[in-house]
């Protein structure tokens, strides 16, 4: 089991990444992590889901989003983060079911695709992909957040 | 086909932001500190953009069924924030628009669909 606290840097611990830092076209390093059945029942919980939409062929479903909730630390693992980061946007592709009955092995990996500043912010893009390991993926996301220094 | 608008309210509170973080291990006093967030322009403490991303999914996974697992599309902004205290209604349009709406603001547009 891997809940997300368990690999993702949590602000303020270490120096924080500022927009200077960051690298167009640098990658982020691969994070392996566990999704098992207790963390799909929590994530159910938090974003008050209803069980019953995610049933396939007679077999329970996690929401596919569940990886969401470790998509920023594998950001956060080559820029650590700094508070008071706003999330802008997410353009998310759902590939291939994850199961709630089942522990789901995932990688996850990506790069940072652009930065700009606009408006006196600093945005960062960045893409994630979630992987089985044998190269099965399972969703996709294009990222963009604000920070403040 | 043109589908039925699909839509719930969910009631915001401190409680379900601090549980979000429990999970996702979100330490960003944004999301916790009241006075820290009104001191940058904002109500009060933000929710989680994600989680509600996780309510527009979820209402899109009701609509498409055993499909959006395979094929499904979302895009999404957070366009204003949301804090404690907020109605949040959720909803997604027959042609797949997406927003959310509280009683002061639209919150997040976007738009779902299969690939």
């Amino acid at each position: 089991m891997t809940r997300p606290s368990d690999v993702k840097p949590r602000e303020g611990d270490q120096p924080a990444a500022l927009y200077k830092d960051w690298v167009v076209g640098a990658k982020f390093p691969p994070l392996p992590f566990t999704i098992t059945p207790d963390v799909v029942d929590e994530y159910i919980s938090v974003i008050d889901a209803d069980r019953a939409n995610y049933v396939i062929d007679g077999r329970q479903a996690a929401p596919p989003n569940v990886v969401l909730v470790y998509m920023m630390a594998v950001m956060y693992r080559l820029y650590p983060p700094q508070q008071g980061g706003i999330m802008i946007g997410n353009t998310i592709e759902f590939h291939n079911p994850i199961w709630a009955d089942e522990e789901t092995e995932v990688i996850g990996s990506g790069q940072v695709t652009e930065k700009f500043e606009k408006k006196g912010r600093k945005y960062i893009c960045y893409d994630v992909e979630f992987k089985r390991p044998d190269g099965t993926l399972l969703v996709s996301c294009n990222h963009t957040s604000a920070f403040p220094e | 086909m043109t589908q039925t608008t699909l839509r719930r309210t969910i009631p915001q509170t401190q409680k379900m932001f601090d549980d979000y973080g429990v999970l996702n291990g979100d330490n960003d006093i944004i999301h916790y500190d009241d006075q820290f967030a009104k001191d940058r322009g904002f109500r009060g403490t933000l929710g989680h953009g994600l989680m509600y991303t996780g309510y527009v999914c979820d209402l899109a996974a009701k609509r498409y069924g055993a499909d959006w697992h395979y094929r499904g599309r979302l895009t999404v902004k957070y366009v204003r924030g949301v804090c404690p205290g907020d109605n949040l209604e959720v909803r997604i349009e027959g042609d797949g628009a997406v927003a959310c709406q509280s009683q002061f603001d639209t919150t997040l547009v976007g738009s779902v669909k299969l690939a």
